[in-house]
């Protein structure tokens, strides 16, 4: 069996642009899925609004497409309610970390047993291009067309910050490791969140001098800084160059979870 | 197994040209019915799990279906080589 029977085959091809990364995003998520060996029945995709969040219709098991940014509220309850069903929340920047940002925090906050795979393309990629707050600061979008002035969210911070149990960050060129960080997000009890960082060739790349895909993705590549690289650097006191992020595995702890389902107690 | 590329899904964002290991992939020429300048595949046999997916019996490499982001990469199983007795006439 492979992640190819987790799409729903008469929905493809999907209505992304050509180059999209949320593709390779929900492939990699598919098979870390199917890696687990979950049934069909006991999993559940939640997602918002946005390019991202169509992706569980795109997905044979139970999903749920919820109001803009409140994926992670919808994801609670349905783990709450039932906590044998295993639940991956499909998001994008805007919606989890501009309208969906408290949600955000607080599941983080309660690490409730969810999996939490945020394609960050920064910018709203549905609605035309507006600058998002994971926009990096300087690039252009039709709400900043004089390059954005303020400095962009890290989300990864943010959920190690509010107590997230997982946290990894890659990007669309590191398919294997994203395969990998989503199966270890997974198995993680408690909130783990898998921060992938995508192309949006339609509406960041065209306005930001990355004409064709590969270059935005040549991009991505070439400013990707391994962890233990920066953890190199930092010790030799070197400074980190500015337009680098930071991918590979940030945090991993057991703080309580929640959620979490009751183990049977043998007499 | 073979590596097949499916044109109804392809939308020539040519990605698989950047990430296969050994270039299999090559950008296109000519556009097919859709207007999609889909890639071509340059000896597609050297492909890793073509070649070794029955040996080892488990998907190995695998980049390009899992990058694809319109799921248009696959392989299909070949039919094992048969020696063909050509009765030639004269």
């Amino acid at each position: 069996m492979s992640f190819e029977d987790w799409f729903r085959q008469d929905r493809l091809p999907h209505i992304y642009c050509a180059g999209c990364g949320n593709g390779t995003i929900i492939n990699c998520t598919l098979a870390a899925v199917d890696a687990m060996g979950w049934a069909k029945e006991d999993t559940v995709f939640v997602s918002g609004i946005g390019c991202s969040s169509r992706a569980p219709g795109y997905i044979v098991t139970d999903s749920l497409h919820t109001t803009h940014g409140r994926a992670l509220a919808f994801a609670t309850g349905v783990k709450m309610a039932n906590p044998k069903l295993h639940v991956v929340v499909f998001t994008g920047d805007g919606d989890l970390a501009a309208i969906g940002g408290n949600h955000f925090i607080h599941a983080c906050r309660r690490n409730i047993d969810l999996t939490v795979v945020c394609m960050n393309n920064q910018i709203y990629g549905m609605t035309g291009g507006q600058g998002s707050p994971t926009t990096p600061r300087g690039c252009i979008s039709t709400t900043t067309p004089y390059g954005s002035t303020e400095p962009a969210f890290d989300l990864s911070e943010l959920a190690i910050a509010a107590g997230a149990n997982y946290v990894a960050r890659w990007t669309s060129y590191h398919v294997k490791e994203l395969e990998r960080a989503v199966k270890t997000g997974l198995e993680t009890p408690g909130f783990s969140f898998i921060e992938a960082l995508v192309q949006c060739p339609t509406n960041f790349g065209r306005r930001n001098k990355f004409r064709q895909v590969a270059d935005q993705i040549e991009y991505i590549k070439a400013h990707a800084l391994l962890k233990a690289k920066r953890d190199r650097l930092l010790e030799q006191g070197e400074r980190i160059p500015e337009d680098m992020y930071v991918v590979g595995e940030l945090m991993r702890r057991s703080r309580p979870a929640m959620g979490l389902a009751p183990t049977e107690v043998k007499p | 197994m073979k590596l097949a590329i499916d044109e109804t899904r392809c939308k020539g964002c040519n990605l698989c040209t950047k990430v296969c290991p050994y270039k299999i992939f090559k950008e296109g020429k000519l556009p097919n019915l859709r207007g999609i300048v889909v890639p071509e595949l340059d000896r597609p046999e050297r492909c890793t799990n073509c070649r070794l997916y029955h040996l080892y019996g488990r998907q190995l490499c695998g980049v390009c279906q899992l990058t694809c982001p319109d799921q248009a990469i696959h392989w299909v199983e070949e039919e094992p080589y048969e020696p063909h007795k050509v009765a030639i006439e004269y």
